[in-house]
């Protein structure tokens, strides 16, 4: 594959599925800058992951699997600032746009974000509308072990939603 | 709230344009990244001037001073010489092309991009560099019949500062591509735009 070519599907990409990665940045990264540096490291892989797409999965499938991996690997390494820059260099590079916030969204951000970082994924997957087998396959583990977590992430999310509406937030 | 409530906030976010790009903050940040890179780069090309011409120096010194006849440390000097004059000339160049860069943005980040592939050159042609010294070296060791330990002991040097050499090179070539990602990002109308989750 040639740098042009690598440089116009990525852009593509980039163009067409940039929610997906925000959705993980926003489920991994708390502060802005945390997700800067989030979004900065999977944009790199995404861009590095291009020759070796072989189409056998949908963009999707794998731009959510390069990004999770991303995402789980970051947090563990739990980088929390750039090396060498001042504070006026780590000024935010995204910020919020002028839209309202949708506080529910961010309720559930919230929730999202105290799962462990498998079960976020599995969260996140789930939310994408993903099946049970393609869970299976990007996670690495059973279709039933995706069923038990599944089972237990929902009721979670239902107990927590319902102490959510109680406070009239 | 059942799941499908939940879903159903999840997928408001589809059509939401939520995040902007702050450009003035990534110019910062291109800003700090190219300091960084030109910082280390002054710093390797005085360093590798300086060492060369020093070696140079002192095996010539040595050789005058005692002796022995052996032409490979001759030739090594004046190797180091070449390289010391070759790394003053490519830093003469490098500086005097500085001035070709705006100082948009974009200017800024073709420059970083720009010092950051010279770190790159610089760094792989002084890891070759240490093949003909090795060489070279060895061939004077063998000379003047050192013993097989001393060879042994200068081999493993020489073969530790290659890999060492490989480890600084690919540690360049992954801050390039970090540039070279926010190039690419730039160029496409998306960043311009606000972006929808």
């Amino acid at each position: 594959m040639t740098k042009k070519e690598q440089k116009q599907i990525f852009e593509m990409w980039l163009g067409q599925h940039k929610g997906l990665l925000f959705k993980v940045v926003r489920a991994y990264a708390i502060s802005t800058l945390d997700q800067d540096d989030l979004f900065q490291e999977i944009i790199i892989q995404v861009w590095r992951s291009v020759p070796s797409f072989r189409q056998e999965a949908s963009v999707t499938t794998w731009l959510y699997r390069i990004s999770l991996n991303t995402a789980i690997k970051w947090k563990k390494k739990e980088q929390k600032n750039y090396p060498g820059e001042t504070l006026d260099d780590v000024q935010q590079v995204l910020h919020e746009s002028g839209t309202p916030r949708d506080e529910r969204l961010d309720w559930l951000y919230e929730e999202i974000y105290k799962l462990d970082e498998i079960d976020r994924s599995v969260t996140l997957l789930l939310l994408a509308g993903f099946s049970y087998k393609e869970m299976a396959a990007l996670m690495g583990i059973t279709e039933s072990n995706v069923g038990v977590k599944i089972n237990r992430i929902k009721k979670q999310l239902i107990t927590k939603s319902k102490k959510y509406d109680n406070h009239g937030i | 709230m059942e799941f499908d409530d939940v879903q159903r906030i999840w997928d408001t976010q589809n059509s939401m344009p939520l995040y902007a790009i702050n450009e003035e903050a990534l110019h910062r940040r291109i800003l700090a990244k190219k300091k960084k890179a030109r910082h280390i780069t002054n710093i390797s090309e005085l360093l590798l001037i300086i060492v060369n011409l020093g070696a140079g120096i002192l095996i010539l010194g040595i050789n005058f001073s005692e002796p022995t006849g052996n032409i490979f440390m001759y030739l090594m000097a004046a190797w180091m010489f070449g390289t010391s004059l070759y790394l003053t000339v490519s830093r003469i160049r490098r500086i005097s092309g500085d001035g070709r860069f705006d100082r948009s943005m974009h200017g800024d980040l073709r420059h970083a991009i720009s010092v950051a592939t010279y770190q790159i050159r610089l760094s792989q042609l002084m890891r070759w560099n240490t093949l003909p010294i090795a060489t070279l070296c060895l061939l004077g060791l063998w000379q003047s019949g050192k013993p097989i330990w001393v060879v042994g002991l200068i081999v493993l040097f020489f073969a530790l500062s290659y890999y060492v050499g490989g480890w600084e090179h690919n540690i360049y070539k992954a801050r390039k591509g970090e540039l070279e990602i926010i190039q690419k990002k730039l160029e496409s109308e998306d960043l311009t735009d606000n972006r929808s989750m």
